[in-house]
């Protein structure tokens, strides 16, 4: 089985790499790294990725307007979001999934437990298919 | 000053003479009839000694009169001074030819003054003082009259004069009662005059405290000028508006009293939707449908704060929050509406920016501190390069404070959350007990690290309440930690769990430093720290309590506090169980 594809995207750059060595022990491939929304929308539209890894707060478009994006673009229907955010209130939360987000992350984060949960999502999703 | 006298002149010799006022023409007509027979050849005293008594007795008559005039208690006796009178004229005209003599006429003065008296029996008094005088000669002769004319005279003139102190007495009589009625009345319009006075007196009174009760009012309602003030009657027109109401919508009171409806200053959208709301009954008939939406609850006596848009005469709006109450008359009807409108446009641009503020601390606190535990993280998970026994408890050290650094964050954001009234449960009916057993049990390793003995009694039952388990484990942690950080070392903290008068009570007590009682008020304040605590340096900045207060009133408990300083100090929790009170474990 080919590993499978991931765009990242996050506007500190300290965190974006975190998230890739995150990403790196998830055993997934990297195709690219964005540090705002609409290059993470472009980059997500280019690769058609299996997972997207974003960010909420980010310049040009938050996290919440590409996962919209995402989720209204047919030509990505099989795309995971998965979403990294600092805001930790429910209503935040709730709002991520309402957005279309598969999942829910807050931030600080343990880049073990990120990559652990990278891999449950995608092994969530190889068993329903 | 002569106005007075005049009336004292005649109340003394009018109304009521003194006997010498009523002696004087007696005195003057015998002095008169005196000089006459001594001046007059023609007359003479017929009998000296006779006569000479006669100006004894009237000398005896007019001096009793003087002392009776000085004296008010001896006045009762006046009636005797005619008497003499009667007396001394008989003796004089005895002395002075006897029946032939010219002064039997002054007999009338004395019988006048004694006829006047009120009762009718002074009339026969005065008939027999008469008879007395006239027939004088013959009683001190001690013989009777040879003549039938002698005696007849002594019969017939006391006849005509009792005739005559008849009519006196009646026209006397007749005018002291006329007297006594103008009295009476005068009396009656002295007591209507000074009523009236009185009365008047109260009216200006009365004026004087409506004017400054009027003045009162006024000056409040012109002091009052960051809020607009507005009346207006049952139909909406305006009748009321204050220095406020003119700054907030740029129309003075001339313009807008009597001339403007309320519901003209509104956004005629929000008048109807709220119109749609109210849902009146059908047939209901509303005659001023924009007004109607404003004063609506007003009417029903229900008090009302609601958000509304005012519309400026220039066209501009700004939102405020308007009070309406209801006016009524003295017998209770509704005659109009007062609107107190506060311009809240600020304080919602500051609530906007204050959670704007939340938003940004949110990300920009919370994003650094994601790499430091992040980096930290990796170095302590990085195989390839173990770190030293040293390095490792380094870690440990940046870690325990990146963590606490975050707690703070999180502390920051709810209790801004909290003031800002945006913080929200995510409620469940869940157990009470695995969320405290939690609590005690991760705090289990600061207390050892204290040297603090922890100890934790469940319930005997199961308790549920309808509440967010991440704040109410949040709530214990709190309590918890600060039990720990204030016990010295050696003490203990001992947490219970049960369930009273169907509410679940968590307590947690501790041996600690205790609390002094006039600081217990505050301690659930923002920032607030007590002095035990920063005379023992034990670290934190003063929010954690006033977080838990606030999650457990969230949860609608109560958060109760006992503490003696050296003592120790309990916290007691209690949260409304959900539901069927308490399910029984066996």
């Amino acid at each position: 089985m080919s590993r499978l594809t991931v765009v990242v995207a996050d506007d500190d750059a300290d965190i974006l790499a975190l998230v890739k060595i995150a990403v790196a022990k998830a055993d997934l491939d990297l195709l690219e790294a964005a540090t705002n929304g609409i290059d993470a929308l472009a980059a997500i539209q280019r690769h058609k990725p299996d997972l997207a890894l974003l960010d909420v707060s980010m310049p040009g478009m938050t996290g919440l307007e590409v996962t919209r994006a995402v989720r209204e673009d047919e030509a990505l229907a099989g795309a995971l979001v998965f979403i990294l955010s600092a805001a930790v209130d429910q209503t935040a939360v709730d709002a991520g999934f309402a957005a279309g987000a598969d999942a829910y992350m807050t931030k600080p984060f343990s880049p073990r437990t990120l990559a652990a949960q990278l891999t449950a999502l995608i092994e969530a999703r190889a068993t329903a298919q | 000053m002569s106005a007075f006298s005049s009336l004292w002149r005649r109340y003394v010799f009018i109304d009521n003479p003194s006997p010498i006022v009523k002696q004087l023409p007696t005195t003057l007509v015998f002095s008169g009839a005196v000089l006459l027979v001594t001046l007059i050849p023609d007359l003479e005293f017929t009998d000296v000694p006779v006569t000479i008594a006669g100006g004894l007795g009237m000398i005896l008559a007019t001096s009793l009169a003087i002392v009776f005039s000085g004296s008010p208690s001896l006045r009762r006796l006046a009636l005797l001074i005619p008497f003499i009178d009667l007396f001394a004229i008989g003796l004089f005209r005895m002395g002075t030819g006897g029946p032939t003599s010219l002064f039997s006429a002054m007999i009338i003065l004395p019988v006048l003054w004694i006829a006047v008296q009120p009762q009718r029996r002074y009339i026969a008094l005065a008939a027999l003082g008469t008879s007395i005088a006239l027939t004088l000669p013959y009683w001190l002769e001690w013989r009777f009259p040879a003549e039938s004319s002698e005696w007849l005279r002594g019969i017939v003139t006391p006849i005509v004069f009792a005739v005559a102190a008849a009519i006196v007495n009646e026209i006397s009589r007749q005018s002291d009662a006329r007297v006594r009625a103008i009295h009476q009345l005068a009396d009656e319009r002295d007591v209507m005059l000074r009523g009236a006075v009185d009365y008047a007196e109260r009216l200006s009174d009365n004026e004087g405290r409506m004017r400054a009760a009027d003045r009162l009012t006024r000056s409040v309602l012109d002091a009052v000028t960051e809020q607009s003030v507005i009346g207006a009657d049952v139909t909406g027109l305006i009748d009321v508006w204050n220095p406020g109401a003119e700054k907030m919508l740029g129309l003075t009171a001339v313009q807008a009293q009597g001339r403007r409806y309320m519901h003209e200053f509104h956004v005629e959208a929000e008048l109807l939707v709220r119109s749609k709301e109210l849902n009146y009954p059908p047939g209901e008939t509303v005659l001023n449908p924009g007004f109607s939406a404003l004063v609506e609850s007003a009417r029903l006596g229900k008090a009302e704060v609601r958000q509304w848009t005012y519309v400026r005469a220039d066209g501009t709006t700004l939102i405020v929050e308007v009070a309406v109450t209801r006016r009524v008359d003295e017998q209770g009807t509704t005659v109009g509406y007062i609107f107190v409108a506060t311009d809240v446009t600020q304080a919602l641009e500051v609530s906007r920016l204050k959670d704007e503020f939340v938003g940004l601390i949110s990300h920009e606190l919370r994003t650094p501190l994601s790499s430091i535990l992040g980096y930290l993280e990796l170095m302590r998970d990085d195989e390839d390069n173990p770190l030293s026994d040293e390095q490792v408890q380094y870690l440990g050290v940046a870690e325990r404070n990146a963590h606490r650094l975050l707690r703070l964050v999180g502390d920051l954001l709810f209790t801004a959350q909290v003031g800002s009234s945006s913080f929200t449960l995510d409620t469940t009916s869940l157990e009470v007990e695995p969320i405290v057993a939690n609590s005690v049990e991760s705090a289990g390793p600061n207390a050892a690290t204290a040297g603090v003995t922890m100890s934790f009694i469940p319930a005997d039952e199961q308790i549920t309440v309808l509440g967010d388990a991440q704040r109410l484990g949040q709530a214990c942690d709190n309590l918890i930690s600060n039990a720990i950080k204030f016990t010295p070392r050696g003490g203990t903290v001992s947490v219970a769990l049960t369930l009273e008068e169907g509410k679940a009570v968590i307590t947690v007590r501790d041996t600690g430093m205790g609390i002094p009682e006039e600081e217990l008020d505050q301690l659930f304040a923002r920032f607030f720290r007590a002095s035990t605590a920063t005379r023992a340096a034990v670290p934190g900045v003063g929010l954690g309590l006033s977080i838990t207060k606030a999650i457990v009133v969230a949860h609608l408990g109560e958060l109760d506090v006992q503490s003696e300083v050296g003592v120790g100090t309990s916290f007691i929790l209690r949260i409304p169980v959900a539901g069927p009170v308490a399910i029984p474990l066996s």
